[in-house]
């Protein structure tokens, strides 16, 4: 039987911010597609390089991390270390050959249920566009 | 050059300002990290094989309280000494760096970005200096010929940690290779692509291309092509090139917006 493939995107949310964005854009009942696994942190800065590799090599075809927006971390500079590391890190996995847009930071506010949901509309889109993460095809071949 | 270093040393020695030196000891054809304490064996010292004597002066000026050491260092020793620093890991102020330059042939086998330190205390430096670009050929594959090429060379890895050993910019206690989190214990080879990830995202902004580790590979991975990648991005990225300047940080430590 063939399986259709749908974009599995994990997605680190931080507890202050983004993960209430999308908390907003649920209890809103605003609609966006069911890519998304999300993991709770309290700071996106809490967001190792080592869990998003872990994650891709796990078979996630991307990534999504949310954050505060800058000036508004609950943990003051934790989201600037986050914007560092993840475009470190982007490079990494392009040096790697994955597309390093599989790898996406946003910041979303509290408030911002609108922009969580449509963020995640553009993202579930483009992630089906670059098709299944190679990753995850060469771990299946392991196993 | 070795003639002269050995009277440059005993000078040094003579004038009471350090305790010991750190430098090569040659014993029955073979080198070892050693420290002089004493002029007489200074004519043991030897300058080859390249060997990175910065984590030896971590481990010492660990051991030992006060004392000041001097240390032969090349291009790639005193980077390494100035990030070590940066980390808490070494005091420069217990240190008298005695810099030798490295020759062409040795320059070029490690690609280093610059083989000599900034002050040459016996010998003369390369006057005229370019590294082989060796990211070049790999920033211009596709992306799926990458994937492909790490995937063949990565597989060749049997796990011995000696990229980890070797290198002097490795000093955690703990160490997130070794953590079955990310890294499954008792399999050959280690998943791809965690293993050799961590390790090349850990060293960015710190490497500071000595080489030690593609040296130290039995496998013959090209290590030293991510970490030189990595050297790259973080220049182009914060403008941030690791093992120069003692007072800029590593911007992956810092609580600055990025710029």
């Amino acid at each position: 039987m063939a399986e259709t493939w749908n974009p599995k995107i994990v997605g680190f949310l931080c507890n202050w911010c983004c993960y209430a964005g999308a908390d907003m854009a649920g209890t809103s009942r605003m609609k966006y597609p069911p890519n998304i696994r999300i993991i709770r942190v309290m700071c996106s800065s809490r967001i190792n390089a080592e869990m998003v590799i872990k994650a891709f090599q796990m078979g996630a075809d991307a990534v999504f991390i949310g954050g505060c927006h800058p000036g508004d971390c609950h943990y003051v500079d934790g989201n600037y270390r986050t914007q560092k590391r993840i475009a470190v890190l982007r490079r990494l996995l392009e040096h790697l050959g994955i597309d390093p847009r599989r790898l996406r930071l946003e910041w979303v506010s509290a408030a911002e249920g609108e922009k969580f949901a449509q963020t995640m509309d553009e993202f579930a889109k483009e992630v089906a566009e670059l098709g299944p993460s190679p990753l995850a095809a060469l771990q299946r071949e392991v196993l | 050059m070795e003639q002269e270093l050995k009277a440059h040393l005993k000078k040094l020695m003579a004038s009471g300002d350090v305790a010991g030196i750190i430098a090569l000891k040659s014993e029955r054809g073979m080198a070892k990290p050693y420290l002089f304490a004493d002029a007489s064996e200074l004519e043991c010292l030897c300058l080859t094989p390249k060997y990175p004597m910065a984590s030896v002066a971590r481990l010492l000026l660990d051991e030992d309280g006060a004392a000041r050491f001097a240390i032969v260092c090349r291009g790639c020793d005193e980077r390494a000494l100035r990030e070590l620093a940066k980390r808490h890991q070494v005091d420069l102020d217990r240190l008298v760096i005695v810099g030798i330059p490295c020759d062409e042939e040795m320059a070029r086998e490690c690609a280093c970005p610059e083989p000599f330190p900034s002050v040459v205390a016996v010998g003369t430096k390369l006057e005229q200096w370019e590294a082989e670009d060796i990211g070049a050929a790999y920033r211009a594959m596709e992306l799926d010929e990458k994937l492909a090429f790490w995937k063949h060379q990565l597989e060749k890895c049997n796990k011995c940690y000696g990229c980890r050993n070797a290198c002097p910019m490795c000093f955690c206690k703990d160490c997130e290779l070794e953590n079955a989190l990310w890294v499954k214990h008792g399999r050959l080879p280690p998943e791809f692509p965690i293993y050799h990830m961590i390790r090349a995202f850990h060293l960015a902004g710190k490497c500071i291309a000595c080489g030690e580790c593609q040296r130290a590979c039995p496998s013959d991975i090209p290590l030293m092509v991510l970490n030189t990648l990595l050297r790259e991005d973080m220049e182009e990225l914060f403008g941030y090139v690791s093992g120069t300047g003692a007072d800029a940080e590593n911007p992956l430590y810092t609580k600055e917006e990025m710029q």
